[in-house]
């Protein structure tokens, strides 16, 4: 099905396809280099590459900073807090996912 | 237009203090934020709470959001009195919104109602002051898109709507709708993000248009259950099938596949179809989740098949342990 040529438009998976610099994730989810930065230290994201300049990000960075940004945001948290949020969101996804199964 | 009660929303008196109206929002902000909560208004909630806390933490939109009086209800047909904002730092209604530079804190998410645009504008619906004549890059947009299972293993196109805010030649800035044809590949996993380069908000000056990410989410489905690229569904089984084994069809997204079941299953026992769940480079595993179904003994016959089937298992211990 939809093999046939369409003019729908094609993107590109970003987990599976894509890395990010620091410059992209900060306009894609509006945030900061700086608050980015904050999140490496605190272990929240593992970019490759040795300075922040030759940071790439895998793709699942995308959606993990997003919630970061909302969390740090909306409810005031500094990024020690937005780790343990992230930690704790991780594990609550790991056991819904075991209901599932 | 409805009146909103900002004070019933947080639920506090309108005597509250600053500091127990940010009490307030905090606390319903950690139990409806839709990053945390599992509540299936928690997005709708959360998005009162955060209007509502948008004026009453701020003392000024307060005083005037005060001064249309105690006696409006939510929910009630409203129009704001003439000159409701004169003598405020903040100009309300349409004509004079905020621009660039606006005092709204809470970020680029912020999706205020009717009323509140009424009463103190909408960010970014003013002339772009200080910006018009720099070119820029267009923000990134962000949506999201529901698609069923089946889609993911067949691939899909969806029509998308996008509120988007463009620049008109006299440098105001209007929100328009544009509607955009999106192909969504086969093998894709819920909560996966589809990057469309160009496809966001237009540059400002010349500047290249931004990105569009699409996030992708599953409808509920009553069959399937999809936990990264594996697929889960259940299959019930005779209690006959189960012990003495039998071939039955299994449903899959992708049509329906033949599955032995081996001899003495136990109910729980997942038999797993390999590369059967979503498709990609890693294909996941569908995984049939075995359940006994026992059929009732309404009739003699079925009764007296039971009671020779107790006959035949006189040693059998369901519960060894009690």
């Amino acid at each position: 099905m939809n093999d046939t040529i369409s003019s729908a438009l094609r993107g590109s998976v970003v987990e599976d396809d894509i890395e990010l610099t620091i410059v992209e994730l900060c306009r894609a989810c509006r945030t900061s280099e700086h608050e980015i930065e904050l999140w490496v230290v605190e272990g929240v994201l593992q970019p490759r590459g040795e300075s922040r300049e030759s940071w790439r990000f895998g793709g699942d960075a995308l959606a993990r900073i997003r919630v970061a940004t909302r969390l740090t945001r909306d409810l005031d948290l500094n990024a020690p807090g937005v780790a343990l949020a992230l930690d704790l969101l991780d594990r609550i996804a790991e056991l819904e996912s075991r209901l599932v199964r | 237009m409805k009146y909103k009660d900002y004070y019933e929303t947080l639920g506090v008196p309108r005597t509250a203090t600053q500091d127990e109206i940010k009490q307030a929002y905090r606390k319903l902000a950690r139990k409806y934020h839709p990053d945390v909560s599992k509540l299936a208004d928690a997005e709708a909630r959360f998005k009162e709470i955060n209007e509502a806390n948008e004026v009453l933490k701020d003392p000024e939109k307060r005083t005037a959001y005060d001064q249309m009086g105690s006696n409006w209800k939510a929910g009630q047909d409203f129009q704001p009195p003439p000159n409701w904002d004169a003598g405020f730092e903040f100009r309300g209604g349409q004509g004079s919104p905020f621009g660039a530079g606006g005092t709204f804190g809470a970020g680029a998410d912020f999706d205020p109602s009717d009323f509140f645009e009424t009463l103190f504008g909408r960010r970014g619906a003013g002339p772009s002051a200080g910006r018009r004549r720099t070119s820029a890059q267009g923000e990134d947009h962000h949506a999201k898109v529901l698609i069923d299972v089946e889609d993911a293993y067949r691939g899909a196109e969806r029509t998308i709507s996008l509120r988007a805010p463009v620049e008109g030649p006299d440098g105001r800035v209007q929100m328009q709708e544009r509607t955009l044809d999106v192909h969504i590949p086969k093998g894709i996993r819920p909560g996966q993000h589809l990057r469309l380069a160009g496809q966001g908000n237009a540059g400002i000056g010349g500047g290249k248009p931004g990105d569009l990410y699409l996030e992708i989410a599953f409808n509920p489905h009553s069959r399937f259950r999809v936990d990264g690229a594996d697929v889960y569904v259940d299959l019930p089984l005779a209690p006959w099938e189960a012990a003495l084994g039998a071939s039955v069809d299994v449903p899959t997204p992708d049509g329906t596949v033949q599955l032995t079941v081996p001899k003495g299953s136990s109910a729980g026992r997942k038999l797993r179809l390999k590369g059967r769940g979503l498709p990609g480079k890693n294909p996941g595993d569908l995984y049939a989740v075995l359940a006994i179904v026992v059929p009732k003994a309404e009739t003699d016959a079925a009764r007296a098949a039971y009671e020779s089937l107790a006959n035949a298992f006189p040693n059998f211990q369901p519960r060894p342990n009690s």
